[in-house]
């Protein structure tokens, strides 16, 4: 790796040991607080999409490290960067561009309209120039800024005008608000006319950075079932000792260290975005796995969140529900493949 | 060969149907789960009802599975109790039975069992509290983890070790159980929170200290414990073998009646082959876990216990929780994750741990199968 990357993520691991790893369950699982945020911001982890006074420029590659650097720490911080940095990158409005970049505001961009169907979220509709309705499955619902789609096709920026409807089960990123929220406001730009499409791209553009949450995840969880087998023994050997723990773990690690190069690799070119929908594909996969074998490592205390190992279970599931859509996803990603439409009967 | 259930245990079936529609609502569901709360109020009720009826096992097994289909958390809650009771049922003095057992079976009082040690679960003959004799009792010393019932037993049936073990390879040697009351002097309760799930089961931490129990608080014979634990735990593992069917169960419910309003949900309209084909899946290993389940079932209640069997529908019931919970989550999208299906899929992990992990129930089948020959 180039020196300025690798002194990004010494950063990012520096951040993580002093802030993240004393204090991980609060910050994961409460609330992050406005001076958390802050500090992130300092680091500049929620400017990677727009630098004030520098404007926009996505640097893919520093951009996924700091997502999985943070994620092996604490998914829930890496998500909050992911959602901050979507939303910088497609707002344009120069007071709210820094105030958010700076973390002394919010924002953040929903994608329910991707993965659910029509009307299956709630309705959003401008009525006598006021956006008015309710919109389902916010994530980011906490946040000051929110951009998102009305029912005719529009991507709009609500600055103000809204409030939190109902809370929504959370399985994981407990920490990142996810709720309906209610909007009647006034206070609200159209960004584009072709909401869908805009999002759409965001949404594929986002496939790196979601496949480096993932690794971060996988890396960070398995990293907790090596350490914790390496010292608990049972029936007098320690854990790695035993052949079904020991192969299971180091097959899904050989998994992660392939997709990890492959990742690399993506990110040190032009992104392709089919190899990058490659990526995203079996990094998830593999963050769910890895996940559930390391808490089966971990046994009973791997039930306990105070092992900080049933977080990754729970995250790297509510991930590939949040960024991939069984069904949409595999059939775009097989008219790839197939070079033709495939995969919709 | 007959899979017609009786009408006894079908009436068991409506019985516990009606009982979750009644009282495991989303809102207390979801509440005890947030709130890691025991569901103390439909615990009592379901007791003075009698849902559990335990002179027919196999209405209990299906109460189980049924219960636990609606709501995994409650339904372990509603009907785990009389933990450990088979213990005395086979093993305890008329005496024991009478005192500890019947007002358990009577939902009078709760019980729990301790086996599972901070140091270990799996290798149960490596526990280390020690029961001393010091006249007419003995004092417990040394602490159990993880145990379901903690806070809310009056009694717990606990594994000490009263003999030094002859050899290291014959550590099972020299373990003894007693029934200790939960108020005894010295026995100390933590309460254990940030479960990944059946957040509505209470699990505690317990300590001993100096803990003096009767002498005739022994069940059995001394030094016979590891072999009454194995022998309550062939049984145990055919109930929690119904959670994972209850589990899986739930998931599948779940996902056909999502796939019934899919024209809604998916902006195509059509269910697609995918999703026809994991419903498939799912719903075939419903069916295999439960007949995989009632198999062991119908060993063990005819008083013939097929331990290969049992740890074959622990382990496979446990999978298929596991497995349809996820799946039904991916293909849910956001109605997975913003529904109870949500808790289903962390319930469900928690039955490739407890009586005896995934691991450990594939080496007893393997380890017996070429001791006895077979299944
Ligand atoms: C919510 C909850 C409730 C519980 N309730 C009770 C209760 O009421 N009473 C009670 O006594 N206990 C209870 N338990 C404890 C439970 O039974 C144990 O957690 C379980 O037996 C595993 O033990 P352990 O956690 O010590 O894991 P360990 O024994 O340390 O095992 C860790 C990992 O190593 C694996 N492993 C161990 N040995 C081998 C081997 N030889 N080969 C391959 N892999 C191996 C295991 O499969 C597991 O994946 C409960 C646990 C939980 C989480």
């Amino acid at each position: 790796m180039e020196e300025e990357y690798e002194i990004l993520e010494n950063t990012v691991k520096d951040f993580n040991t002093k802030y993240v790893d004393n204090n991980s369950m609060k910050l994961e699982n409460d609330e992050m607080g406005k001076e958390f945020v802050k500090m992130l911001a300092d680091q500049g982890f929620l400017s990677m999409t727009y630098q004030p006074g520098a404007g926009k420029n996505t640097d893919i590659k520093a951009f996924s490290i700091v997502l999985e650097n943070l994620a092996k720490s604490a998914p829930a911080i890496s998500l909050k960067t992911l959602l901050t940095n979507s939303f910088l990158s497609i707002v344009n409005e120069q007071s709210i561009l820094d105030e958010v970049a700076k973390g002394e505001k919010s924002g953040t961009v929903t994608f329910s309209d991707l993965l659910v169907g029509k009307g299956q979220n709630g309705k959003l509709l401008i009525e006598n120039n006021r956006v008015k309705g309710e919109k389902q499955f916010v994530l980011g619902s906490d946040s000051d800024f929110i951009v998102t789609t009305l029912d005719t096709g529009e991507l709009v920026l609500l600055r103000s005008g809204f409030k939190v409807g109902k809370k929504h089960k959370r399985l994981g990123f407990r920490s990142v608000g996810f709720a309906s929220i209610v909007v009647d406001s006034d206070d609200f730009k159209v960004i584009d006319k072709d909401g869908t499409r805009m999002l759409q791209k965001l949404y594929e553009d986002l496939s790196v950075p979601v496949a480096a949450m993932s690794l971060g995840m996988s890396e960070g969880v398995s990293q907790k079932a090596l350490d914790y087998a390496k010292v608990r023994t049972a029936f007098g050997h320690y854990l790695k000792d035993f052949q079904p723990l020991a192969f299971e773990l180091t097959s899904q690690i050989a998994e992660m260290e392939i997709l990890k190069k492959y990742f690399h690799d993506i990110v040190s070119s032009t992104v392709n975005q089919k190899e990058a929908m490659f990526l995203k594909v079996k990094a998830l996969a593999l963050a769910k796995d890895i996940s559930k074998t390391s808490l089966q490592i971990h046994g009973g205390y791997g039930y306990l969140e105070d092992f900080g190992v049933e977080k990754f279970y729970r995250d790297s599931m509510a991930l590939s529900v949040l960024f991939h859509h069984e069904e949409k996803d595999m059939e775009k990603l097989s008219g790839m493949v197939f070079e033709s439409r495939a995969g919709f009967v | 060969m007959d899979f017609e259930l009786s009408d006894d245990v079908k009436g068991a079936i409506a019985r516990a149907k009606d009982f979750a529609d009644k009282y495991f609502t989303e809102e207390i569901a979801e509440r005890a789960d947030s709130e890691e709360q025991f569901p103390s109020d439909i615990v009592a009720i379901s007791k003075k009802e009698k849902i559990l009826d335990f002179s027919n096992p196999w209405q209990v097994l299906v109460t189980i599975e049924e219960l636990v289909r609606r709501d995994p958390g409650l339904g372990i809650s509603v009907t785990i109790s009389a933990f450990g009771a088979e213990i005395f049922m086979f093993f305890g003095n008329d005496a024991q039975k009478e005192k500890y057992m019947n007002p358990v079976f009577a939902g009078k009082k709760s019980l729990g069992l301790g086996v599972t040690e901070a140091s270990g679960g799996s290798d149960v003959a490596s526990i280390t509290t020690e029961a001393k004799l010091d006249g007419d009792s003995y004092i417990l010393n040394g602490g159990k983890m993880f145990i379901s019932n903690g806070q809310i037993a009056d009694n717990f049936l606990v594994l000490a070790r009263t003999s030094p073990a002859p050899s290291p390879e014959k550590k099972h040697r020299g373990l003894s159980v007693f029934v200790v009351d939960a108020k005894s002097p010295g026995f100390g309760i933590n309460k254990l929170h940030g479960k990944l799930g059946v957040r509505a089961t209470n699990t505690a931490e317990l300590i001993f200290d100096n803990v003096r129990v009767p002498k005739e608080n022994m069940v059995g014979e001394e030094g016979k414990g590891f072999y009454y634990i194995m022998t309550f735990f062939n049984i145990s593992r055919i109930y929690v073998a119904a959670q994972g069917l209850g589990i899986a169960h739930g998931a599948l419910d779940r996902l056909i009646e999502y796939s019934k309003k899919y024209a809604d949900h998916s902006e195509t309209g059509e269910l697609k082959e995918d999703m026809q084909l994991a419903i498939a899946e799912i719903a075939t290993r419903v069916e295999a876990t439960r007949n995989i389940t009632y198999k062991a079932a119908s060993y063990l209640f005819k008083f013939t216990p097929n331990p290969i069997v049992t740890s074959m529908a622990k382990f496979y019931a446990a999978e298929s929780a596991v497995f349809s919970t996820q799946k039904a989550m991916e293909l849910m999208s956001l109605h997975g994750l913003t529904s109870d299906l949500e808790r289903f899929f962390r319930d469900a992990k928690i039955l490739d741990i407890w009586e005896g992990t995934t691991e450990v129930e594939k080496l007893i089948i393997t380890r017996m199968m070429l001791k006895e020959g077979g299944a």
